[in-house]
């Protein structure tokens, strides 16, 4: 036991010297004549004091006084016992659950085991002991805020679910220092394997930070890469597995191309060491599935899939000063890879093929040559640009938008744009909306396709309007071209919108089905966490989605005993020790001793 | 002339007198029955002649039937020493009614049924300063013992107790007889002056008398309660545990006293200050046999 505010122990003395001083005062008693003295006993209780001293007396209420003072003086002190246990006084808990913790090495698996102490963290929860619990998952989200409601914590734990896929513990660790970081007593408790990322930018404020670390072993094979690509020698599937534990593994790598089996093989990979293989892609075929079958730790990167379709997957580059609002929604789209970059590589620079993105986004510079199969204008104008610059416009209004698939839920009307420039198209430029001061949206077709906006989207408030996220993606749609087989390959527990005039639903590989809310316009989906193949159902129509686990820092699930978070290293800890507070029995102990002063005395006055 | 007593309670009295259980020897011929052979009129047995006998009392028919000379005896018939002690110590002036006016009035009416009785009654007043009066014979003397009873009471004697006084009483020459003691008797040395008593001879009779004030005290709070009788102070908290003590510790006193009474032969009864002439007279005297 540890005194906090030893201070507090200095008043004892004084304190109780005042109340022995008040039993020293002697009582003034009222004079009664009664026939005879002799029968009564001498029995005084000293309870009333209001005449100079006597003698010190014994008196129970005075040893009760004192007691009574010395646990109010004690419970000042801030007595604290060490207990062992995960919570404090105020805990805040972040669950792991990304794909690593899906991991089997402790069974059921290690979200579950960390599901199972967060459980038990919230049942020890001492009475006046805060706990909140933070899932850190694609989205970190917390589960419930600082409460002591044990019954209602452990519903809600068992509702937690992980997903496949690789997430920012950052993220999660700095929500958690938000809620508590100010408190002294606060504790962080990080349930996980370890298995992400440094966090850099991190602190933990006043609040200290425990990391129970779970899992034992790391035995695991990975599918690390497939991917299908345009050769001399045709169409090419290279796949390969990597196999990042300490252990020879081995198991069976079986491939489809849609849905057909196209080659079968066992495979044995050493520590550390990565198999690979390339082979011809059956012509047509759109869907490329890598199944692994290995006795290894973790199933969720025994899965892969490559679309063959070009616009079934875009690389995007980004050329500008840096626009939040677009970046957004370039990443919203499922099938973009986005780059960004202040000038054009000089690689991409040119015209034909060979380039390596498949679209190119100048934002509020002009734009140059480049190779990419599109490219999208927005406020910059370039020499092959489909308008001519004609000086610059302020405030101009919306008028009207042709009827094309570029411009489809997209709506200029009300939107305030503060410059734009004034241009005329040019012969191959096809005009799709036009402003009071001329055109605003121009494309053009050719061996490139362009798209070209009169403003750049900070120059008004069209980022802030539910079209703008809409417009980005019907231009990627028609810069990258479109995925005639509606497919679409995302990352596990991605979020990404598609286009849906009404709420769908979207069916598991495990057969349940969720419903895909839309706003109108578009719809988000965020419950694909598992790798596997989904179908989409919106408006009436069935589109397959392939989510998988393409990382290498979730595959190498051997559990870190030692982390870097916000440029310092935690240790793991198998129990950690918590100081709990002692001071609330005392009180209740005070008050009961107090309760039974006040009895003595209405006894015996 | 004023009394204590009202008609109707000099009615309760007449043709009542003390029944003592011991005989004590008269100084002069009296209404009284004793145990000693005399020359009245009550046969008492026959005794063999003996040189000097008065001829008067021989048996003439057995001596004529048995030629054996006989003589009858009698019962002698002489007055009785009854001592009527009344406490006038200031611990009896407490009580509503007094004790000191219940006692007053018991010793009027005791002291008249004595007179009626041909006894010699020896009143006196003790726990003061009073001369004792001679003793009182006849109901012409009843004037006198109402004057003694309803004068006021001097001043307390200094530093004299019940227990002092009593003793004082029995080491005196007074004629051995019946002592009737009216008293509240608190004084812790009781039970000696009580042994004392009946140590010299007397026969007592004690009607201990004693309030609400002493049986059912209402006390509260922190308290000196000051004796009235003796410099004595005592600081209590006059709290539910104090009274139960009190209570028991009067119990204890009162039957201690009573069992020290019977211990010398004599009679005990306890009455309440509020009880009337009347009802001690005939529910407690007679019933239990002091008088008849």
């Amino acid at each position: 036991m540890s005194l906090q505010n030893l201070g507090a122990l200095t008043w004892l003395l004084p304190l109780a010297g005042i109340i022995v001083a008040l039993y020293l005062l002697r009582m003034r008693r009222r004079d009664v004549k009664v026939p005879a003295t002799f029968l009564w006993p001498e029995r005084t209780e000293e309870i009333r004091a209001n005449s100079l001293f006597q003698k010190l007396r014994f008196s129970w209420l005075m040893v009760l006084q004192l007691l009574a003072l010395g646990l109010v003086v004690f419970a000042l002190a801030k007595p604290q016992t060490q207990q062992r246990g995960l919570t404090g006084e105020v805990t805040v808990l972040v669950v792991d659950a990304s794909a690593s913790m899906g991991a089997t090495d402790i069974e059921p698996s290690r979200f579950e085991e960390a599901k199972r102490l967060a459980k038990e963290a919230a049942m020890s929860a001492k009475p006046g002991d805060r706990v909140a619990l933070i899932e850190a998952g694609p989205n970190p989200r917390v589960v419930f805020s600082l409460s002591n409601d044990p019954r209602s914590q452990i519903g809600k734990i068992e509702g937690m679910e992980r997903s496949d896929a690789e997430v920012d513990i950052g993220e999660a660790l700095r929500l958690a220092a938000a809620l508590v970081g100010t408190e002294e007593s606060a504790r962080i408790v990080l349930l996980s394997d370890g298995v992400f990322e440094p966090v850099k930018d991190f602190s933990r404020g006043k609040a200290s930070l425990v990391y129970k670390a779970i899992g034992n072993n790391d035995h695991n094979l990975a599918i690390s890469a497939l991917g299908v690509a345009e050769t001399g020698q045709g169409r090419q599937v290279y796949v390969s597995v990597r196999n990042p534990s300490g252990a020879l593994l081995s198991g069976t790598l079986n491939l489809f191309a849609d849905g057909k089996v196209i080659d079968s093989e066992k495979i044995t990979v050493a520590s550390g060491k990565t198999w690979g293989k390339t082979l011809s892609a059956p012509a047509g075929a759109n869907v490329i599935e890598a199944k692994l079958d290995a006795k290894d730790l973790l199933a969720a990167d025994n899965y892969a899939v490559a679309l063959a379709n070009p616009g079934a997957a875009l690389r995007v580059l980004l050329i500008g000063k840096g626009d939040f609002f677009l970046e957004k929604a370039l990443s919203l789209d499922p099938r973009v890879t986005l780059d960004r970059a202040d000038e054009v590589p000089v690689e991409e620079r040119g015209s034909g093929a060979g380039g390596t993105y498949d679209v190119v986004v100048f934002d509020g510079v002009p734009s140059i040559p480049v190779k990419a199969r599109g490219v999208l204008e927005l406020g910059a104008i370039g020499p092959e640009s489909p308008v001519i610059a004609n000086g610059s416009v302020r405030s101009p209004n919306f008028v009207s938008a042709e009827q094309s698939k570029l411009m489809e839920g997209v709506d200029l009307e009300g939107v305030f744009i503060d410059n734009a420039q004034r241009v005329k198209p040019k012969a191959n430029g096809q005009v799709l909306a036009n402003g009071s001061a001329g055109p605003l949206v121009v494309v053009s077709r050719g061996d490139q396709r362009r798209v070209y906006l009169a403003f750049s989207p900070l120059q008004s408030d069209f980022p802030l309007n539910v079209s703008f996220p809409i417009f980005i993606a019907n231009a990627l749609d028609y810069l990258g071209g479109e995925s005639g087989t509606g497919l679409l390959a995302i990352r596990a527990g991605q979020t990404f919108n598609v286009a849906a005039s009404k709420s769908g639903t979207l069916k598991a590989p495990s057969g349940v089905s969720s419903e895909v809310a839309s706003n109108g316009a578009t719809a988000a989906v965020r419950s694909a966490r598992q790798v596997g193949k989904y179908n989409l159902n919106i408006d009436g129509k069935q589109r397959p989605v392939y989510a998988t686990l393409r990382s290498d820092r979730e595959s190498s699930i051997a559990p870190e005993v030692d982390l870097e978070l916000g440029g310092g290293s935690v240790k793991a800890v198998d129990s950690p020790m918590r100081f709990a507070d002692f001071w609330r029995p005392l009180l209740v102990l005070c008050l009961l001793v107090l309760t039974a002063e006040w009895w003595m005395f209405a006894r015996k006055s | 002339m004023t009394t204590l007593l009202d008609p109707r309670e000099f009615r309760v009295l007449e043709g009542l007198r003390f029944a003592p259980r011991k005989s004590f020897s008269g100084k002069i011929r009296g209404e009284r029955l004793t145990q000693k052979k005399g020359i009245s009129i009550e046969f008492s047995d026959y005794r063999d002649y003996t040189e000097g006998d008065d001829l008067r009392h021989l048996d003439w028919n057995v001596l004529a039937r048995l030629e054996t000379p006989i003589m009858k005896t009698y019962r002698d018939e002489e007055d009785l020493a009854i001592h009527l002690l009344l406490d006038s110590s200031p611990s009896m002036t407490f009580g509503d009614p007094p004790k000191s006016e219940t006692a007053s009035k018991l010793a009027t009416a005791l002291g008249y049924m004595a007179l009626s009785g041909g006894d010699a009654l020896y009143p006196r007043r003790i726990g003061i300063k009073e001369s004792p009066l001679p003793a009182l014979r006849g109901r012409s003397s009843f004037v006198r013992l109402n004057a003694l009873l309803n004068s006021p009471t001097g001043d307390p004697a200094e530093g004299a107790s019940l227990s002092g006084a009593l003793r004082g009483f029995a080491n005196s020459s007074a004629r051995t007889g019946l002592v009737v003691l009216l008293s509240d008797a608190m004084d812790p040395e009781i039970l000696t002056a009580i042994r004392a008593i009946g140590g010299r001879g007397h026969e007592l009779f004690l009607v201990q008398i004693l309030s609400d004030v002493e049986i059912d005290p209402d006390l509260e709070g922190d308290l000196r309660l000051l004796d009235a009788e003796s410099s004595s102070k005592v600081e209590i908290t006059a709290n539910s545990f104090a009274l139960k003590a009190y209570r028991e510790n009067l119990k204890k006193h009162n039957d201690a006293v009573r069992d020290a009474t019977l211990r010398v032969g004599g009679r005990y009864a306890f009455t309440n200050s509020a009880d009337s002439v009347e009802k001690t007279i005939k529910e407690v005297l007679k019933r239990e046999g002091w008088v008849r």
